[in-house]
């Protein structure tokens, strides 16, 4: 079977409206299933996610800054992320925060010379420093070079945050990193929405923190 | 502390479940965007900040899709690179930044893709006129009114700059799997209704 056959089984037969009626409800369905997702992680990770917030907000407090790195949509999701913490917006107050996947030189550089798997990784024993975060997301969990980044930091002395799904792969591995947040799903497509509301979500805790 | 975590769930709900009733909205785009890209079209993506991520993440989506064995579709993000954006604002000005990319790089069978999640991205609307006056298939994500006429406006219910986006990811990933359905059966493909 493909892909498409298991997503959209109602395909074979039927008329060209009929196939649009269920490809519309099947819409609905993962429409109505990030929201159930979105609450059942708030719910869940809601404390641990306020503990993470404190953390980060410290390190802001000390002067540290925030690294986020990712591959593919992990990639941009960390640039977003880097993003809202510099440049909030009104209301917000832009604090240090640098993507790791945005400067194609350094990046060609080093998985031409050394190897994709450090690519954060030096970047973030170059850059940082004790009192800094690292935030590390990954759908899978699995990624070697993220995996490494956030070991690299650790070894730093920075703050830890991993972002994953599914079971949490090599990122829920005891000591790896500090706040571990996965979200259970099997959908690379969900996870990352989910994950995206829980970077959100941390956003507005470190701003409460900053201000209060 | 409390208080944000306790409404961060309630304040997504409306919004997500209003996605739910744009379902017909989603799958219109689609159908449409599929077309374009069975008749060779490219998909051009833009937005600002935050969006830029996402004009980023989607193009990415189509490049190079994350289910194994969906065919690559051609995609590019106009606002990834430092070195053309910045090179296009000093000459044009960073409110014509898409536009004269789009002018550029646009053909009429491609499709535009301009993501903001409020109404200071005047580029945006700006890249979507430009993109429609070349006959491309044009598709707005948005959360605030004031945008030109599109082919498709895919509006998130939120006034929450944030969660407008987290709608904004659930759509173009939606869009993304439901280009495949139609790309799978071209018998399904409409004519383009433009409004």
């Amino acid at each position: 079977m493909t892909g498409a056959r298991i997503l959209y089984p109602f395909q074979h037969g039927g008329d060209a409206e009929s196939v649009v009626d269920a490809v519309i409800r099947s819409t609905v369905a993962k429409a109505e299933e990030i929201v159930a997702l979105r609450g059942d992680v708030l719910d869940r990770l809601g404390p641990a996610l306020a503990g993470c917030a404190c953390a980060v907000a410290a390190a802001f407090r000390g002067g540290g800054r925030l690294f986020a790195f990712g591959n593919g949509g992990s990639s941009t999701d960390a640039q977003a992320l880097a993003q809202l913490f510099l440049a909030p917006g009104e209301g917000g107050r832009g604090l240090p925060a640098i993507s790791l996947t945005g400067d194609a030189a350094l990046l060609t550089a080093l998985s031409n010379d050394i190897g994709f798997d450090v690519v954060f990784a030096r970047q973030l024993a170059a850059q940082g420093t004790r009192g800094d975060v690292a935030v590390g997301l990954s759908t899978s969990g699995g990624s070697v070079n993220v995996l490494r980044g956030l070991e690299a930091a650790r070894r730093r002395g920075m703050v830890t945050v991993g972002f994953a799904g599914s079971g949490g792969g090599g990122m829920a591995e005891p000591g790896l990193v500090d706040h571990l947040f996965v979200v259970p799903s099997s959908s690379v497509h969900r996870i990352q929405e989910a994950q995206t509301t829980l970077c959100h979500v941390l956003w507005e805790l470190v701003q409460q923190a900053e201000t209060s | 502390m409390d208080t944000t975590l306790d409404s961060a769930s309630a304040r997504r709900t409306g919004p997500g479940l209003a996605l739910a009733e744009d379902a017909g909205a989603v799958t219109r785009a689609a159908r449409d965007m599929a077309g374009r890209f069975h008749r060779g079209g490219r998909l051009l993506t833009f937005g600002n900040g935050g969006a830029a991520a996402d004009a980023g993440h989607l193009a990415v989506e189509f490049a190079h899709p994350v289910v194994v064995g969906k065919r690559a579709l051609p995609a590019i993000s106009l606002a990834n690179d430092a070195s053309a954006l910045s090179g296009v604002a000093r000459e044009h000005g960073y409110e014509a930044a898409f536009a004269a990319q789009v002018r550029l790089l646009g053909r009429p069978e491609d499709i535009a893709v301009g993501i903001r999640t409020d109404g200071r991205c005047g580029n945006v609307a700006d890249a979507l006129a430009a993109a429609r006056e070349l006959g491309m298939l044009t598709i707005a994500l948005t959360a605030a009114d004031g945008l030109p006429a599109v082919d498709h406006l895919l509006a998130a219910r939120s006034d929450d700059p944030r969660i407008a986006r987290e709608i904004h990811i659930t759509i173009y990933h939606l869009l993304w799997e439901l280009v495949h359905v139609f790309c799978e059966h071209p018998a399904l493909l409409g004519t383009e209704a433009r409004p």
